[in-house]
């Protein structure tokens, strides 16, 4: 299995090459294409997690060429423990969101093509090691998920679609200029991110400051972190399910992943410095806002996304206390909040398919209705609340162990918010699935086989990783004690280069 | 070599024979009864035109006619990029309805003389020289603004053209008498010597210690002559106004023909003209004449206005006017540092440049075509009435202008940022960043509509013609290719920058 | 008096002649004044040339210059005549002020 990653990431793109072949009319078969092409990649992924080397911190099934020497932009790809997991996550939920898009009438065929170009973009972010591939990978995946939402969203899709796509594009921009700050700050020039890592030692504090800001606004839109944040309930709200669940599950984890992989490893002094305001404090603000503004809402995918915000919180805060729990439980976070995130816009949108509406007091009973779905259900609200036994549960906790030995005022708010999470998380449950059945969808059918086959595999993970967290830990825990001990034992470097002439 | 006039000819090969066919349409046009033949004829010219220059290339280097023009790496880039340019304005003439009763043999033969003035524009090595073709192209593009008879908007938008046009040349006429008068010769590579001599306080007692204010002046003056060829703020007050007046394949070519022409004619005059070159890819403004942080200023401003203009323009030659204006913007950020790597990446732009507006404007020609309109109403569901080749071609070409990668837009708009962070202007960098923002805020407006607004119900279908959709495909793949192998590009532009100074 | 008269003295002309035609332009409605002003400026920068030709270091080229500079203006008095007859042919006024027609 050379070139592994590689075809992960091309596999997707072939399939849209076949479904752009393939007559307009063909609905089924394009899905069932579309499907086709993303089960590969979920077995590789699997294949991935059986070989990885969970016992070193090196990058694994490394891939390097040249691509433009002028430049010295080479094609490098490889994982380490924290990119194979967000592969993991990001080749089990594709398969996942193509079952949950089979109600798609509306321009199948675009609609597929799209969806595996974002699968490809999304892929190639995770394994790319050579920043200008990063960079290209990660614009690739804008396209598409403008098209997904503005085509294909709800009410206000345009709106939605724009503002998505100039809020992720400003991010971007800053990201480029820091890119290249780093690129003619190292001699010779490189985009080889092991380079750039390896070479952190020789950056001055004052260049890294810099570059350190502009590519965590880059990220921090992703997240989304407050402020920042605007763009993502209206996404969410417009957005077709299945790009909600791929939006929630895999692109707000790009933002925390790209503070992990970039600013961590090659910034490490400003990461010092930063941490605190930047993601602890803001993380631990990020938690309180999103919940609060999750309690105000009537819309139960604006509910979801607001809670999104709030779990990203948790990640922002374990990476920023720099103890190994911390950030171990923040990466376990982000895949957890992956999932769980998933299933619950899911859930929504089973409901949103039969009742075409979302709003929260327009049910009622629905759990003697939908008994099996509300099963299902049941896992996900308790996941997401962090109950013992299930997955969040684990990381949230390992996040505020850590948090407890950064700052213990900081743990004690984000604990607190527990209470808030398990209020509108509680209010929703009893308005829609508990109470007196409204008549309207008394006779409203229970989830479909599909829908199960979409459901079931999330619900075992998160029961699975709630008793056996170590699945994913083991598989973090080397590079991120890597990532850690590189932040925590950065000094300044002793003489600046001749290049440092930043003010 | 220093070749003198007769000897020059056998190196003038390319503009020989388009001169060959200025003359050659206008007489035909009295002869010939089947018009169209005219336009196909002015097509092969052009082309055979750009295989001679291909030709050139790689050959000997020198001035010719006696230190009139340069036949150097640089020309024969910029004869390339200006061969294609007017090839491309006759390959859309022809698939244009608006041009289809004019009178061909004089529209083409129009066409064929701005490009040889662009020629000129591009290898002139004196003052002189550059003033006329500079004057050639200008007075034929206000022929051409204004050449469909009856049409009001064509004629005031010439005039416009004309008075804007003749006040900017004046200036810089007035700013060349000034360096004339200080270096005392028209020629660039003697202005170059004196210049070098400035700190020194002078060469031969032609120019006097303190000259600094008079030159600075004379080079804004000069900057503004051709600050408005290629429509930079605040010479650029013409450009919608005649992109939207003119016919539209005038307008394509005014956009990347006359642009790269302007470009071109600036770089030599204020690089190897003014400007020393240290040897290791740097240049060095002459001593005292600081006109580097102005065009900082200038590229910024330019930026800057022509994206917040484009915002709330509904009319798409006017929207790609001031979208234009904003690339001068960003072209002029490799202009301004002043090294090498800036006017490759600079080079490198022009010719994505060309390959993606040229490739809007087609779009754009078919949607008149077919619909009449040109405003952003005409692309409305095209996407969803016929025309899903046309609309991809345009999102391509849309998302390329913004700069976003896989395109080819992306690339040079990397390169030039490159040469920016290279030498740490960092303002500028940001400016130019934020500014792609917004540029892709009207782009994506033009997306939109071809895409996720419904056509009306009684909508004509649209249907592809030929002619243009081959002119289109092309395009849209070049924009793609070299979005993700653009080697040989950059290989061109690297191989083309050298100027022969004698 | 020749000898008071010095390069200086024509080069102040010059810059006369040239703030005059931007004035012209910049204020005129009428459009033949309008190119009126056109050619003070390049007739200014003429005066320039000759000036530094005959004073200056630079030999016959400006002299040369001018008189192509003397050509063209011709030129683009020609071309901008013709246009402007269009436009009165068709709207009956050269008041550019009234010109309108392109908007935004």
């Amino acid at each position: 299995m050379d070139h592994i990653l590689t075809y992960m990431t091309f596999i997707p793109l072939a399939g849209m090459a076949v479904i752009l072949c393939m007559p307009r009319g063909a609905t089924k078969a394009i899905r069932l294409t579309a499907l086709g092409f993303t089960i590969p990649p979920l077995l590789m992924a699997v294949w991935l997690f059986a070989n990885f080397d969970r016992t070193t911190e090196a990058m694994q099934f490394m891939e390097r060429a040249q691509w433009i020497p002028s430049f010295n932009i080479q094609y490098i790809m490889g994982v380490d423990g924290l990119s194979v997991t967000m592969i993991l996550l990001t080749a089990l939920l594709c398969p996942i969101c193509i079952l949950a898009s089979w109600n798609i009438e509306k321009g199948v065929k675009g609609y597929f093509a799209l969806f595996l170009l974002l699968d490809a973009g999304m892929t190639g972010v995770f394994c790319a090691l050579d920043f200008f591939l990063f960079y290209i990978f990660w614009e690739v995946m804008l396209l598409p998920m403008y098209f997904l939402i503005g085509i294909w969203g709800g009410e206000r899709r345009e709106y939605a679609a724009i503002k998505f796509f100039l809020y992720t594009l400003a991010g971007s921009v800053l990201m480029m200029i820091a890119m290249l700050a780093l690129y003619f700050y190292n001699e010779p020039h490189t985009f080889d991110m092991l380079v750039l890592m390896d070479n952190a030692g020789t950056y001055s504090r004052t260049f890294q400051t810099w570059t350190w800001l502009a590519l965590f606004i880059g990220f921090a839109i992703k997240i989304p972190a407050f402020p920042f944040h605007t763009w993502l309930p209206d996404a969410h709200v417009e957005a077709p399910t299945a790009i909600s669940v791929i939006l929630a599950g895999v692109l707000l984890k790009m933002g925390t992943y790209g503070i992990l992989r970039f600013c961590y490893p090659m910034l490490p002094l400003a990461t010092q410095d930063m941490a605190f305001w930047a993601l602890a404090a803001l993380g631990t603000w990020n938690i309180v806002y999103g919940a609060l503004c999750a309690m105000a809402q009537t819309d139960m995918k604006k509910l979801v996304a607001y809670s999104s915000i709030s779990h990203m919180g948790y990640v922002m805060l374990g990476m920023a206390t720099m103890t190994v729990q911390g950030i171990n439980g923040a990466v376990l976070q982000m895949f957890n909040h992956g999932t769980i995130t998933a299933m619950l816009f899911l859930l929504v949108g089973v409901v949103y398919d039969r009742a075409h509406h979302r709003r929260i007091d327009g049910f009622g009973g629905l759990a003697s209705v939908m008994p099996v779905y509300t099963g299902i259900m049941v896992i996900a609200f308790f996941a997401a609340m962090g109950l013992p036994g299930l997955s969040a549960f684990i990381s949230e906790v390992l996040v505020l162990l850590g948090a407890w030995q950064y700052s213990p005022a900081l743990a004690i708010v984000a604990a607190s918010a527990v209470v808030l999470t398990a209020g509108y998380m509680l209010w929703m449950l009893q308005r829609v699935w508990l109470g007196p059945v409204n008549e309207e969808y008394a006779s409203m059918p229970d989830v479909n086989a599909r829908e199960i086959v979409m459901l079931a595999p999330l619900a075992v993970i998160v029961i699975v990783l709630g008793v056996y967290p170590h699945a994913v830990l083991d598989l973090i825990n080397t590079s991120l004690t890597a990532i850690n001990n590189t932040v925590l034992s950065a000094v300044p470097p002793l003489a600046s280069l001749p290049l440092d002439v930043l003010p | 070599m220093n070749l003198s006039n007769i000897q020059s000819l056998p190196f003038s090969l390319p503009e020989a024979l388009l001169a060959v066919g200025v003359v050659g349409l206008f007489l035909l046009e009295l002869v010939v009864k089947r018009k169209a033949v005219l336009g196909e004829l002015a097509l092969v010219i052009t082309a055979a035109v750009t295989c001679l220059v291909a030709m050139q290339s790689g050959g000997q280097q020198g001035l010719l006619f006696s230190g009139m023009v340069a036949l150097d790496g640089f020309s024969i880039f910029f004869k390339l990029l200006l061969g294609l340019a007017g090839f491309g304005a006759v390959w859309m003439s022809l698939g244009s309805n608006e041009m289809r009763d004019e009178h061909p043999g004089e529209y083409y033969a129009l066409l064929l003389s701005v490009t040889l003035g662009m020629f000129y524009m591009a290898s002139a090595t004196n003052m002189l020289m550059a003033y006329l073709a500079l004057e050639f192209v200008s007075q034929v593009s206000y022929v051409l603004t204004g050449f469909i008879r009856g049409s009001r908007r064509g004629a005031e938008a010439a005039l416009k053209y004309l008075v804007y046009g003749g006040v900017a040349s004046g200036a810089m006429l007035y700013g060349m008498s000034l360096v004339y008068g200080l270096a005392g010769s028209l020629d660039y590579a003697a202005i170059s010597q004196v210049m070098a001599g400035l700190g020194s306080g002078g060469v031969d007692g032609a120019v006097v210690a303190g000259a600094q204010p008079v030159i600075y002046l004379a080079l804004v003056l000069v900057l503004a002559g051709v600050g408005y060829k290629i429509a930079m703020v605040p010479f650029h007050m013409w450009s919608p106004d005649v992109y939207e007046g003119a016919p539209l394949p005038v307008t394509a070519l005014l956009s990347v023909g006359s642009k790269a022409a302007g470009f071109a004619m600036m770089i030599r005059f204020f690089y190897p003209a003014v400007s020393a070159y240290d040897g290791d890819g740097n240049w060095l403004t002459a001593a005292g004449v600081d006109w580097q942080s102005l065009l900082v200023v200038a590229s910024m401003v330019t930026m800057t206005l022509g994206n917040v203009a484009a915002l709330r323009q509904d009319n798409i030659k006017r929207l790609l006017a001031y979208s234009s204006i904003a690339h001068a913007g960003y072209m002029l950020m490799g202009f301004v540092v002043m090294a090498d790597d800036g006017l490759q990446a600079m080079m490198f732009y022009m010719v994505v440049y060309y390959i993606m507006n040229l490739g809007a404007f087609t779009v754009l020609l078919m949607v008149l075509n077919q619909s009449g309109r040109e405003d952003i109403e005409g692309f409305k569901g095209l996407a969803w009435r016929g025309g899903a080749l046309p609309a991809a071609a345009m999102l391509i070409f849309m998302l390329s202008l913004a700069g976003l990668p896989p395109f080819a837009g992306f690339i040079g708009k990397f390169y030039l940022f490159a040469a920016i962070i290279r030498q740490e202007m960092w303002v500028l960098a940001v400016v130019g960043g934020l500014n792609s923002v917004v540029s892709l805020y009207y782009y994506a407006r033009i997306v939109r509509s071809m895409y996720l607004d419904q056509p009306a119900e009684d909508a004509p279908g649209f249907v592809a013609d030929r002619h243009n959709g081959v002119l289109v495909g092309v395009l849209a793949v070049a924009t793609l290719v070299f979005g993700v192998w653009w080697r040989p590009v950059v290989a061109l532009a690297d191989r083309s920058l050298s100027f022969f100074t004698g | 008096m020749p000898e008071a008269l010095g390069l200086q003295h024509f080069l102040l002309v010059g810059a006369a002649l040239f703030c005059m035609g931007l004035y012209c332009v910049l204020t005129r409605r009428n459009a033949i004044g309008i190119l009126m002003g056109v050619e003070l400026v390049l007739n200014a920068a003429n005066v320039n040339y000759i000036a530094f030709s005959r004073y200056g270091v630079g030999g016959v080229d400006g002299q040369v210059f001018s008189i192509f500079v003397i050509m063209l203006a011709a030129a683009e008095a020609a071309i901008g005549l013709a246009i402007v007859l269009g436009i009165y042919r068709r709207s009956g006024s050269i008041d550019v002020s009234q010109m309108t027609s392109l908007r935004g």
